[in-house]
């Protein structure tokens, strides 16, 4: 007799669906799993066997043949047990074809028939949006955020008893989801996470930090150790608005795919923040790896942050791989096996010492020889550079400069004024202003006389690349909806955005001569 | 170029002997002619090289063919007794027993000199007091002596030559081979000190610049000084090695005052609390030359002042919001945050009126910090 169970695989961050049939027929008993299964599936043969003699299902002494159809490409995760053994006992006569219709079966099944959780359950769920699902109980509030019908059960023998009847299926509770009265989507207040107001002084740095919220630019901090750039970094998302429904689906897609800690009662609606250590490989950050297609960091920072601490120690090849994912805020990834594409729309924050010594830049106190700090500099490359609309000087807050100032203006402040601003960029249909194209720049980021002179002088004197130029007048753009100006971008904007993007001279810890 | 004649050949053949050091060179050339001292090397009968260090290469090289080398190189070889050798060496006790030099050795006779030397990471004020100094020395006819590193060595270098045609001339000693440019942003400057002064070496050509050869250099600018004067140097560094050369000699050491928190003034500061003498300017050097040679103190060319400098910034008219910049930024190097700190101003409006004073030539804005112009 011939079973077709539906469930789905993972591929990347898409669930691909995949029918699994059992055929069950006379001859040397014998389990087979063909279908280019890979070791996690083939091994599910000794699970589900172990499950069904432990739980008291019957066994089929009989030849069992599996296949995973489309069988042309290779499917992985334990996630397929469950449908396994749902295939096993229809194709043996144990249940009946009609008890399963409709259904499709997502789990990893223990010795004992217990059910576990899998991951990416919620974009599996997607992919089987069609279909009553059924997965195991922990599975149950994840897989019901994707909208679908959902059942869940905590074992195999509950699974059995409730698609035969026996047992009716028992409402999913969601905590916050929605299904238990309190409005669905209620993360974790923005009061919880890393309070801006714990960050001393700094005025520099949180203006910085406030407008490449506001414009989504990428910001790289300069100073030496215990200057606060780790602390400062992390009080970003706070700041950043909730992500949109869309986002805040796909981020949760991606972050379930992953198999990341995060909450499954709910979707992700903060920004997330992502601080890779700088060990990490070219396919850790972009994402790949042998078992299908897992998203890396930058597809973990999507709609958040990246914050790439010690900039200079990533490994060259890490840190070029970012060039495609800051261009097209997609990460494409192609293996022999095929391709996926994760998105990675994030705001880069890169920090470093200006020196090997980590003095330079305060006059007269570094000792580091020009050739070691070029040395030191060259370590990034200067596409990657160009991509920095921000760069930023961090130095120790001086104690004598901070007697006498209370806290500085918490998230929740900063937040709403990051909000309001970016509201404006909406208006021009962009996210955020670091999107602007050049063409719509004369449009949308006019400049008063005083502006386009100053921006001029930057030009004639070297100081300013036309390249740079189109980057200064979109960051100009940023700090005058900050400062509620109208559509023309004054002098002060010009400057401040000036003052903002830095120089070279910076970078390399060189002083004032 | 004149010829050299054979002592002359043999004794830069001995300087670049595999090897030599100063001390050595020093027992080697104790009592014997450069030729004579040459010829009992390779005949291995020499009393200072009893273990035969340099027999065997004192046998291949020819000294007339290192003679040739130093022509082509435009380089003069110098020892004790013979024309050019610095008379400010002779009796010194760590005089180098062979010199070479590009230029014109004999600058310093009959002139003072002063060491002007300090930190290769100076800040801007130190470049400026360093070039100040320079341009005033050379002006009141004094030769200044320096390094020809970077930072205030090559201010003073700047400012001396800065003094123009009338000044006196600019005098260099170097760690690393006459032909070795070291550091290699300062060839020009190089050039034009050996154009019109001389530039001083003991290395042998071709020596690299390696961290030995800058202390031994430091004891010979120690010792062609009549006056040292440290602009800016930290707590530990190569400056402190002239002012112990210094201090061996009986040579008079003058600090220029910085800002008690600047990292660059920290030496300084400290050799002023150990009771060096404090220099302000010009002037004060010229008292502590003066003391030192123990003759009055004008003979000097009498107009070296250029003229004094005024303070930008109080002459010119300046708004409200300006002025609380100019405050802020005060009178030394100041980051950008603490200004905001102190001003209480908005980035945007602050980057504004700095750059309006930048742009009237008072404000000037470096990597992250500001300093006024």
């Amino acid at each position: 007799m011939i079973a077709s169970i539906p469930s789905a695989v993972l591929s990347g961050v898409d669930g691909r669906p995949v029918r699994v049939e059992v055929h069950v027929a006379n001859g040397l008993p014998g389990f087979t799993v063909v279908g280019l299964p890979d070791a996690a599936v083939r091994e599910s043969r000794d699970r589900v066997r172990a499950a069904f003699v432990s739980t008291g299902l019957p066994w089929p002494r009989r030849r069992i043949t599996v296949n995973l159809a489309p069988s042309g490409v290779r499917k992985g995760g334990a996630g397929l047990d469950l449908p396994i053994a749902i295939g096993v006992l229809v194709a043996s006569g144990t249940m009946t074809q009609e008890s399963v219709a409709g259904h499709a079966f997502v789990g990893e099944l223990g010795l004992d028939g217990s059910l576990r959780g899998v991951p990416g359950v919620l974009v599996l769920a997607d992919a089987l949006a069609d279909l009553a699902l059924v997965v195991a109980e922990v599975d149950g509030p994840e897989a019901s955020l994707a909208g679908g019908t959902c059942r869940s059960a905590p074992s195999l023998v509950d699974v059995v008893a409730r698609c035969t009847g026996r047992r009716p299926w028992p409402a999913i509770v969601v905590p916050g989801g929605g299904n238990d009265g309190s409005p669905p989507g209620a993360d974790a207040p923005v009061a919880d996470l890393a309070d801006l107001a714990d960050v001393r002084g700094q005025v520099m740095a949180r203006r910085a930090l406030e407008v490449a919220a506001t414009g989504g630019h990428h910001v790289l901090m300069v100073g030496p150790p215990g200057a606060g750039k780790t602390l400062l970094a992390t009080r970003l998302p706070g700041i950043l608005a909730d992500l949109d429904p869309e986002t805040s689906r796909t981020v949760s897609r991606i972050h379930s795919a992953a198999g990341v800690a995060r909450s499954t009662t709910t979707l992700i609606r903060r920004p997330p923040f992502r601080a890779p250590h700088h060990g990490l490989s070219a396919v850790a950050m972009i994402g790949g790896g042998s078992g299908g297609h897992r998203p890396g960091e930058v597809g973990l920072a999507h709609g958040g942050v990246l914050f790439l601490d010690e900039l200079g120690e990533f490994p060259t090849a890490v840190l070029d791989a970012l060039r495609q994912p800051l261009e097209e805020g997609v990460v494409r990834i192609s293996r022999s096996q095929g391709s996926s594409t994760c998105p990675a729309r994030f705001l880069l924050v890169g920090a470093m010492n200006p020196c090997p010594c980590g003095t330079g830049g305060v006059p007269g106190a570094c000792r580091c020889s020009p050739a070691a700090r070029a040395r030191y500099a060259r370590r990034l490359s200067g596409p990657l550079l160009d991509r920095f609309d921000i760069t930023l000087r961090v130095d120790r807050p001086d104690g004598a400069e901070l007697v006498g100032r209370g806290a500085g203006e918490s998230t929740a402040v900063v937040a709403a004024r990051v909000a309001e601003a970016r509201e404006r960029a909406r208006a021009r249909g962009v996210r955020a202003n670091a999107e602007l194209e050049v063409s719509s720049l004369d449009r949308f980021a006019p400049l008063d006389p005083r502006a386009s002179a100053l921006l001029e002088r930057q030009l004639r004197s070297g100081g300013l690349s036309a390249r740079g130029l189109h980057r200064v007048r979109r960051l100009a753009r940023t700090v005058a909806d900050l400062e509620g100006a109208g559509s023309i971008v004054e002098a002060d904007h010009v400057a401040e955005a000036l003052t903002l993007r830095g120089s070279r001279a910076l970078l390399l810890g060189e002083e004032v001569r | 170029m004149t010829v050299l004649d054979d002592d002359l050949a043999c004794a830069a053949a001995l300087v670049g002997l595999g090897g030599m050091t100063p001390v050595r060179l020093v027992r080697i050339l104790d009592g014997f002619g450069p030729l004579v001292a040459w010829r009992a090397l390779a005949a291995g009968t020499h009393p200072a090289d009893r273990a035969h260090r340099f027999t065997a290469e004192a046998r291949v090289v020819d000294p007339s063919e290192v003679a040739d080398r130093y022509r082509s190189a435009g380089a003069r070889v110098l020892i004790p007794g013979r024309p050019g050798y610095p008379a400010a060496l002779v009796g010194d006790p760590g005089a180098p027993a062979v010199l070479s030099a590009t230029g014109d050795p004999t600058v310093l006779d009959a002139r003072p000199a002063v060491a002007v030397v300090g930190t290769r990471s100076a800040t801007r004020y130190g470049v400026r007091v360093a070039s100040d100094l320079g341009r005033g020395l050379a002006g009141a006819g004094v030769a200044v002596v320096s390094g020809l590193a970077s930072g205030i060595d090559a201010a003073a270098h700047a400012g001396a030559l800065a003094a123009g045609p009338g000044g006196a001339p600019p005098v260099a000693v170097v760690g690393t081979g006459l032909d070795v440019v070291y550091p290699r942003e300062n060839a020009a400057l190089w050039a034009q000190v050996s154009g019109s002064g001389a530039v001083f070496s003991e290395a042998a050509l071709g020596t690299p610049a390696r961290p030995r050869v800058f202390p031994a250099r430091n004891r010979i600018i120690a010792g062609l000084a009549d006056v040292v004067v440290v602009v800016e140097c930290h707590g530990r560094g190569g400056s402190l090695h002239t002012v112990e050369a210094a201090a061996r000699r009986s040579v008079p050491v003058c600090a220029v005052p910085g800002a008690v928190h600047s990292p660059a003034s920290r030496g300084t500061n400290g050799l002023l609390v150990d009771g060096c003498t404090p220099v302000r300017d010009v002037d004060d050097v010229l008292v502590a030359l003066a003391l030192a040679r123990g003759t009055p103190r004008v003979p000097l060319v009498p107009d070296w002042r250029a003229g004094p400098e005024s303070d930008a910034g109080t002459a010119v008219e300046l708004d409200r919001v300006e002025r609380a910049v100019w405050d802020a930024v005060g009178s030394e190097p100041t980051n950008i945050e603490t200004v905001l700190l102190r001003t209480n101003l908005s980035l945007a409006t602050l980057a504004g009126t700095a750059d309006a004073l930048a742009q009237r030539g008072l404000l000037v804005a470096g990597a992250g910090w500001w300093s006024r112009a």
